[in-house]
């Protein structure tokens, strides 16, 4: 492989933006991803920070960016990037033609698959709360055949939060015969067909009417497209509003297919199945990272790295007994010094885990630190769940974090140095 | 041996494999890699069970490239459905399929022999005849060229270079589309290596996995393996020209088998468009190209996306004057070595390809480049366009010159 400005290391949402803000910018990148990333798990819906330690939420998600712990990735990021790492997203998503609503300014309580509501910060169209909170009825679609998502139970949860609505359900039958369990993401596969869409509305219709609201598992449809959506919604006559739901995740499988559309277009190459796994390092200064899988070791030579690989999660820090150990530079990771202190023995209480917060330590522009604060590699950016010091389950950030450092990342690449 | 082991706790459920599986896509009845691979494989240590479900799996490995963990999923299958087989009666079909290395074979020593096969082949699709034995009447299949490879390859004159590589054609390239063969031939010559072929390899292997033979398999393997040692032993370079065989040379044997020096070979094997672009990347390509004025679709089969080399053949196009070509990037072609021509399968695997036709249809090329024989059967018959191996347009780049 030809040398590259820029090689990022992960194939999630972190690595995909900061690919993509860096193409954009004209720099010449390759991505290196073992694995699918789990955007395909983990959603496509944008959360930037819904709660405050002791599970208060915050009233929006810009406060919460503003209002971020000490150590908090948010804290280096900076409250200006955040913003223009929101814009910039929103702007490739929107000329994609799968524009994402929602702002900084406000939270968008959108429901779950259980009928409570989790706050977030960013969605796409086919989830406009603004719809749910408007109706005076709200519909749950009942489809027959579907795991993982109970009807009756979202709309008894539903009922207890909005006790001046009245809430239905309506049951749609099976769309096809099928020899498995449907999760939503075969059933947006179906709802991809034309037919299958007039099949399901044509269920739908009997309970559409004026100031009525749908509410559905997110099945319309799985490509980065609204086609499905507006198809369906214009057949039914009625607002339909996905709720988030379990793996495997339509809406973060859209979200993945906008992205990697985005980087054909700006002719970013993509490596699947590439196993990074260690680093060539000149003068302090890395110049090229490795990979090895089943065959030779193969070498990616660039000036910058964005380190993406997830952390704990996504596989970029692994840890046994004695060590925990990030896979391609051996950066040293910031976690409690007993194994026995890196879970808090409430699993369910309303504070952060601190395995969680396991990550690397980085300085403001992003640059791996040692204990003492000094740079390790100048040309290497840690982006994503890589980052040390956020709970993003706990406090509803994930996404924002990887967009947002992703965001600075490619930005400080750009400008060549110094933000 | 082998540092890979096949362990089925690696998984940790989190169903990225089922949402890439094309198969589970478009195929209801089946379970999909998940369940079908780790999570069964755990019920199957503990007792054989069967799992009808497995038929289903065309090891097309989509699972694999999509696992953050590592799981060797679409292998998991493999050797369950190859237990799940054991002592039961083989479809006649399945058998054909699996050892198609012994057609060729025995059609190569009676000149002639090949079209009147060819011949047959159709005669028999037209009669149903080979619905009978489960192989599809509506599926392309492969026909066999009247001169093999390695006969070309003796009677072609080559000049000698100092470097030299080994080209292992591999079944399809020798019996039945020789003239890519010797494309990789006289593209390696006008880069100064000079061609070696060694008649005692035998195929890969790769369809008696997926028949369920792999105790045969385990034979190839053992007797490739030591061929391979022999070359890497003198240092020459092994040159595959079809994807398929260099991911079960390379990746499966390990997977799969016990044999000394297999890791060690996989280090030395190369497809050819990867080499190519490694020579580029040194700035030894010979780039003296002609205009080639085209403009194709090119397709990566699932085989060479599982083996993290990226898309060399890309890279090596590109470079072409008057030359355009773009990644059709529409997944799974659907054939998957022989499972698009099985009787019952035709159906699953077209279904499968559709989002390729689709996208081939829209570009509205004549053209599509890809480096596995199987997806170009498949292309061209589902997309009813000519389907080539990219080295055929670096071929054609050096003649225009
Ligand atoms: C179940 C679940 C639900 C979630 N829901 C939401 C939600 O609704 N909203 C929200 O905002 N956030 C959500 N999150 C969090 C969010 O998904 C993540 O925080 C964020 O997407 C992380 O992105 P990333 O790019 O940092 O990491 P990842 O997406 O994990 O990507 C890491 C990538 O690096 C690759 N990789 C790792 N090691 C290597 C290596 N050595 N070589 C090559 N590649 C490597 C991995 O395979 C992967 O492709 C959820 C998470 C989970 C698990
Ligand atoms: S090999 Fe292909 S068909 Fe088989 S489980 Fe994996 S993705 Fe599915
Ligand atoms: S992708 Fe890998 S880890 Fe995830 S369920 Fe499939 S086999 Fe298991």
């Amino acid at each position: 492989m030809k040398k590259s400005d820029v090689v990022v290391i992960g194939g999630g949402l972190s690595g995909l933006f900061a690919a993509a803000v860096a193409a954009q910018n004209g720099k010449k990148v390759t991505v290196l991803s073992y694995g699918a990333g789990s955007l395909t798990i983990g959603g496509g819906i944008v959360d930037i920070m819904g709660y405050a330690d002791g599970n208060v939420p915050f009233a929006t998600p810009i406060e919460g960016v503003k209002n971020a712990p000490e150590g908090h990735p948010y804290t280096f990021i900076g409250e200006d990037t955040v913003k223009e790492a929101v814009e910039a997203f929103k702007k490739m998503a929107s000329a994609e033609g799968y524009a994402y609503q929602g702002s900084l300014d406000e939270m968008q309580w959108i429901p779950t698959a259980v009928g409570t509501l989790k706050p977030t910060a960013l969605v796409p169209r086919t989830m406009d709360v603004a719809k749910m909170e408007a109706a005076k009825k709200l519909v749950v679609v009942d489809l027959a055949g579907l795991k993982d998502f109970s009807a009756p139970m979202a709309a008894k949860n539903l009922g207890l939060l909005f006790p001046n609505k009245t809430i239905e359900t309506v049951k749609v039958p099976e769309l096809e015969k099928s020899g498995r369990d449907m999760t939503a993401f075969d059933t947006a596969r179906l709802l991809d067909r034309a037919d299958i869409r007039t099949m399901f509305a044509a269920a739908l219709k009997s309970k559409a009417g004026k100031d009525v609201c749908f509410i559905v598992p997110p099945i319309l449809g799985t490509h980065a497209s609204y086609v499905a959506f507006d198809d369906i919604t214009k057949q039914v006559g009625a607002p339909l509003v996905e709720c988030a739901a379990v793996a495997p995740s339509v809406t973060g499988i859209r979200l993945r297919e906008l992205m990697l559309s985005i980087l054909r277009k700006q002719g970013v190459v993509f490596i699947e199945k590439a196993n990074v796994c260690g680093n060539i390092v000149e003068n302090g200064k890395v110049v090229a990272v490795t990979t090895k899988d089943f065959g030779r070791q193969r070498t990616y030579r660039a000036d910058e790295f964005v380190l993406a690989s997830g952390g704990f999660y996504g596989a970029g820090i692994t840890a046994d007994q004695e060590n925990v150990k990030e896979v391609v530079f051996d950066l040293p990771i910031v976690a409690p010094a007993r194994v026995e202190d890196w879970t808090n023995a409430k699993m369910f209480s309303d504070a952060k885990q601190p395995f969680a917060m396991i990550g690397i330590a980085v300085n403001e522009q992003l640059q791996p630190v040692d204990a003492e604060g000094a740079v390790i590699y100048p040309n290497v950016r840690v982006v994503g769940r890589n980052l040390a010091g956020y709970d993003f389950c706990f406090e509803k950030s994930g996404n924002g974090v990887a967009l947002t450092s992703a965001y600075k990342a490619a930005s400080l690449i750009v400008k060549g140095g110094k933000a | 041996m082998s540092k890979h082991v096949v362990n089925p706790d690696l998984c940790t459920a989190c169903t990225v494999c089922v949402a890439h599986c094309p198969v589970a896509e478009v195929v209801r009845e089946y379970r999909g890699p998940k369940l079908s691979g780790p999570a069964s494989e755990r019920l199957r240590l503990l007792s054989p069970q069967d799992d009808a479900s497995l038929d289903f799996c065309s090891n097309c490995k989509n699972c694999d490239i999509s696992c953050p963990s590592g799981v060797p999923i679409s292998t998991l299958n493999m050797k369950a459905r190859a237990k799940m087989w054991e002592g039961k009666p083989e479809p006649q079909g399945r058998k054909m399929m699996a050892h198609g290395e012994q057609m060729g074979k025995l059609l190569a020593r009676f000149p002639g022999a090949a079209s009147i096969v060819n011949l047959g082949m159709g005669l028999g699709k037209s009669l149903g005849m080979m619905d009978m034995v489960g192989i599809s009447s509506k599926a392309p299949l492969p026909s066999y060229a009247s001169t093999t490879f390695y006969k070309q390859f003796k009677s072609f004159k080559q000049k000698s270079f100092d470097k030299k590589v080994v080209f292992y054609p591999g079944c399809t390239i020798n019996f039945n589309q020789p003239e890519i063969g010797m494309d990789v031939v006289k593209v390696l010559q006008a880069n100064g290596y000079e061609v070696l072929v060694d008649e005692e390899f035998v195929c890969c292997g790769s369809p008696l996995v997926v028949g369920g033979y792999l105790g045969e398999a385990n034979e190839n393997a053992r007797k490739n393996t030591s061929l391979m040692n022999k070359w890497r032993a003198k240092g020459y370079p092994v040159i595959t020209a079809c994807t398929s065989c260099g991911l079960m040379l390379k990746q499966e044997y390990q997977e799969l088998f016990h044999h000394e020096g297999m890791d060690k070979n996989a280090e030395n094997i190369y497809d050819i468009m990867e080499f190519l672009s490694m020579l580029d990347d040194e700035d030894k390509l010979n780039t003296n190209f002609g205009q080639v004025n085209d403009t194709m679709l090119y397709h990566a089969p699932c085989h060479l996306r599982a083996q993290g080399m990226g898309l060399p053949a890309l890279d090596v196009l590109s470079l072409i004057p008057g030359y355009r070509i773009e990644n059709a990037a529409a997944g799974c072609c659907g054939m998957s070595g022989s499972y698009g021509m099985q009787a019952n399968k035709r159906e699953i695997s077209l279904k499968v390809g559709e989002k390729l036709f689709n996208r081939i249809r829209q570009a509205g090329v004549k053209s599509v480049v890809s480096d596995c024989g199987t997806c170009r059967l498949q292309i061209g018959d589902g997309a009813k366009v000519q389907a080539i191996h990219p080295v055929q347009i670096v071929a054609r780049a050096y003649a225009a010159k």
